[in-house]
């Protein structure tokens, strides 16, 4: 099978094979992909096909045996009648909206305060990928602990002064969210920062130059040149956070859980625990196959949005 | 001139007070650690403190430390190593395949690290349980190396891209096998790439606390699910709790201080 094909290509003097040089290199590029493609497709695509399958059905292994009965989309129309899930959906959308657009201005007036060559500014950006590559569960916890009420470093104070009404912020179902936003805010603008001052550093410079030249004020570069050029990196910092804001779990499952109520409650948290500590599968697998739907419906909104957006500015 | 320098001063005195403001969390879980638990607990909060090592010690009596470091280690090299294996070829293949579908399968890679994994997860766990693999290493590394293996395969397929086959082509012509000139002249051209690559494979698992947090049991759980499964038991405090933190985050911080220039370079080419 393959595998006999790809000896025959490791030695390519010997002309037995009879297969032009151009088919022995297609099938040795072929031999070089097919693992990882057999290896997703087994232990990604079909767990992903099996999820929708479970998603047809009332599958609870902690009820009636595990023995599974067809709904048909009863547990998606569950989605949309629970009221806790169509809280965490909603939390969701609204979490990721305000965790990047956040995260994106402050990035980008991190990176134009970084974007000057030197020493200086090299050894603060080591210091800024530290909330990156922290630990997600660490990172919970160390706010968990910072207002905490009776001890925490801002809580306590916060508490005492009336800001936060005496049971602390995370225990507060108008403030819960918002906090939990601006943790994301902490732990990924850094992040959003790297990339956007590597798209800076990469544009030519003999254009700004000229820009600069020919009159134009700090904000007009920015406006005129920079940003359209920025665009695509724009785009790859955008994309890449709100697909990992979308998925949020660990901070929100290490400092509300989801709580007070269903406040802070997200699909990933929602369908951990219908999937993993219910055992609710097929109505864990609808919240999952929601989730995907709903990644992929963001990315092709972003997709045309960038498109009309790099039209408009570089005339494409 | 002098508009310039003040300019300068200017900026670097707003970074200074933006990442001394920013670091205060970290700064604060380090100093936890050092603290007595009288005085971690002492409302209003102190800020003056006497350092002691007592929650180190604390950490080595209440968790088997090294066990927990094992397998964290043993997961994310795993993982890594069993990444790079089947998605750099692939990512090689992909950027140098003349085919049209190369660049779909390229996307269909793409794709896979922006699903969700609580959509592959509970698949995956009835599946493990099934074969009786639940509670072990090799599950986290199975589902994980899905994610990243995806993850390093869009991330080679940018950077051999970038590279001119002219070298390669020459390589052919002077009797190089193909094998050869994937090996021995491609791959060493591309070593930033590996590079970065497995700094974020290394990252993700390292860090990832979800899948082994239902996938591993109690004597193969690594320290992030540690970290928070011992928390609220009696006998933990936030010393201890800061003290075990230094072992799960002060590793992987130093790789990517030290190797942050890969990092960035990461960042721009691949989709973490």
């Amino acid at each position: 099978m393959a595998t006999t094909s790809v000896g025959s290509i490791d030695f390519p003097q010997r002309k037995a094979s009879g297969l032009r040089f151009s088919d022995r290199r297609r099938l040795f590029l072929v031999a070089l992909a097919v693992p990882a493609v057999v290896y997703v497709v087994l232990v990604a695509l079909w767990p992903l096909a099996q999820g929708i399958w479970y998603s047809f059905f009332d599958y609870n292994l902690l009820r009636g045996g595990g023995r599974r009965t067809f709904v048909g989309l009863a547990n998606y129309a569950e989605l949309w009648t629970d009221s806790t899930a169509r809280r965490a959906l909603i939390n969701t959308f609204v979490f990721t909206f305000a965790a990047v657009t956040l995260e994106f201005a402050f990035g980008l007036c991190l990176a134009l305060l970084l974007w000057r060559e030197g020493r200086f500014n090299r050894i603060c950006l080591a210091f800024l990928l530290i909330p990156v590559t922290i630990t997600p569960v660490v990172v919970g916890l160390i706010f968990r602990a910072l207002l905490a009420v009776d001890y925490g470093f801002f809580g306590y104070y916060l508490a005492e002064w009336g800001i936060s009404g005496p049971r602390g912020f995370l225990a507060s179902t108008t403030a819960a969210l918002p906090v939990v936003i601006l943790i994301d805010v902490w732990e990924w603008t850094p992040l959003v920062a790297l990339i956007l001052l590597a798209g800076l550093k990469s544009l030519p410079g003999d254009i700004l130059e000229a820009a600069s030249a020919d009159g134009a004020t700090a904000l007009q570069r920015f406006r005129l040149v920079v940003l359209p050029l920025l665009l695509p990196t724009v785009f790859l910092a955008l994309v890449l956070r709100v697909m990992d804001a979308f998925r949020v779990f660990d901070t929100i499952f290490v400092t509300t859980g989801g709580g007070p109520g269903d406040t802070t409650n997200s699909l990933m948290v929602y369908g951990v625990k219908q999937g993993l500590q219910f055992f609710n599968i097929g109505f864990a697998s609808a919240i999952g196959n929601v989730a995907i739907l709903c990644i992929a419906l963001l990315c092709a909104v972003f997709t045309l949005l960038i498109r009309r957006a790099d039209v408009k500015a570089n005339g494409q | 001139m002098k508009a310039r320098t003040r300019q300068i001063a200017f900026e670097r005195t707003t970074l200074v007070v933006i990442l001394a403001l920013y670091l205060i969390p970290v700064l604060w879980l380090v100093s936890t650690a050092y603290k007595p638990p009288r005085e971690i607990f002492s409302s209003p909060p102190t800020f003056t403190f006497s350092p002691t090592l007592f929650n180190f010690e604390r950490i080595f009596q209440l968790f088997d430390v090294w066990q927990l470091l094992k397998s964290s280690i043993v997961m994310s090299l795993g993982t890594t190593v069993l990444s790079l294996l089947l998605g750099v070829p692939a990512g090689y293949a992909l950027a140098r395949s003349k085919s049209r579908y190369a660049i779909v399968v390229a996307y269909f890679f793409l794709a896979i690290r922006t699903v969700p994994i609580i959509a592959t997860l509970i698949p995956f766990y009835l599946m493990m349980r099934d074969i009786g693999l639940l509670g072990t290493w090799w599950a986290v590394i199975l589902i994980n190396t899905t994610l990243n293996c995806a993850f390093v395969t869009w991330m080679m397929f940018s950077y051999f891209r970038a590279l001119p086959r002219d070298m390669e082509e020459a390589a052919l012509t002077d009797g190089c096998t193909l094998w050869g000139a994937f090996y021995r002249v491609a791959l060493p051209t591309v070593v930033p790439g590996i590079i970065a690559s497995a700094l974020f494979c290394i990252m993700f698992s390292w860090n990832d606390f979800l899948t082994p947090m239902f996938l591993t049991n109690s004597d193969t759980k690594p320290l992030s699910v540690a970290l928070l499964a011992s928390f609220g038991t009696k006998d933990i405090t936030w010393g201890t709790l800061g003290a075990l933190a230094h072992f799960s985050t002060i590793p992987i911080v130093l790789m990517a201080l030290f190797l942050n220039r890969y990092f960035v370079q990461g960042l721009t080419k691949g989709v973490h």
